[in-house]
């Protein structure tokens, strides 16, 4: 390993096999911190969570979970009362969706290259079209769950009588589900659809 | 197999003139998996980058890219 070659132009696997000596060398953090999201993107950081189709999906599946339980916690905060004890199990959930959505979406970042994260000047064409077809198979599934939160929010209204009122909480609740959805649904999709990439003819 | 299925010799052309897919890539200014896809098929590239591909390897387009698969090496000979 050369100590004179940049932080910048070595891959995560060179980067794991330097010593402490040699990453000072190389500039240490400082040099490290100079990278931009796009590079750091390209450093293909542990490989193993995304090295296959089938771990792909694996995190593409944590992410649904993770967007799944933020929709069970809108729904728990409508049926339970905080001053009951609910208030610490609409916490204890959102520390539950924190726990899997934040892994699971940087490993995904990873996995697609920033596919959907970084601006369009750092993607080619094909990572363009990719992301172009991501965001519109995920556009669809979020018109599909608006349109199931309006029949649910009819059907609820149209049974509650008079008095018939939507707490503040849920609404927050479903608001953040809505808003993490419309976030994280391009990411899963474009994960989801990734193909293996060739092994790298330089290595 | 897809009817819109562009064939390419890149690989071919890229271990012919020893140049890596990161070289190539870089020298494109695409992403290496995007060559990686490119040669396997898996994407069929814009007008645009067809031609800057032929244009680096020197080649009319269509000695790198076909709409039916190429002949394999020595089959026009045996003919």
């Amino acid at each position: 390993m050369s100590g004179r070659k940049s932080l910048r132009q070595m891959s995560w696997a060179e980067l794991k096999r330097m010593s402490w000596a040699e990453f000072r060398q190389s500039g240490g953090w400082a040099e490290f911190r100079k990278m931009n999201r796009a590079e750091v993107m390209q450093l293909d950081m542990m490989p193993a969570w995304y090295a296959t189709r089938e771990r792909r999906r694996w995190l593409a599946g944590a992410g649904i979970l993770s967007l799944a339980l933020q929709w069970l916690n809108a729904a728990v905060s409508w049926a339970v009362e905080p001053d009951g004890g609910g208030g610490w199990i609409i916490l204890a959930l959102v520390a539950i969706t924190m726990v899997v959505y934040l892994p699971a979406v940087t490993l995904m970042n990873i996995a697609t290259r920033g596919l959907v994260e970084l601006a369009e000047r750092h993607l080619d064409e094909r990572q363009v079209g990719e992301r172009l077809r991501a965001t519109t198979i995920a556009h669809r599934i979020t018109t599909g769950l608006l349109a199931a939160c309006f029949v649910a929010a009819v059907t609820a209204g149209m049974g509650g009588g008079d008095d018939y009122a939507v707490p503040e909480r849920t609404v927050i609740m479903l608001t953040v589900a809505l808003a993490m959805t419309h976030f994280v649904l391009p990411l899963i999709v474009s994960t989801w659809r990734l193909p293996d990439p060739l092994p790298d003819d330089e290595e | 197999m897809s009817a819109e299925e562009v064939y390419n010799r890149i690989p071919m052309l890229r271990a012919e003139r020893g140049v890596s897919r990161k070289e190539l890539a870089a020298a494109l200014g695409v992403h290496y998996q995007t060559v990686g896809y490119l040669e396997r098929g898996e994407y069929s590239p814009s007008l645009h980058l067809a031609l800057r591909i032929a244009e680096y390897f020197e080649v009319p387009l269509e000695v790198v890219f076909s709409l039916k698969p190429f002949p394999r090496l020595g089959s026009e000979v045996r003919r």
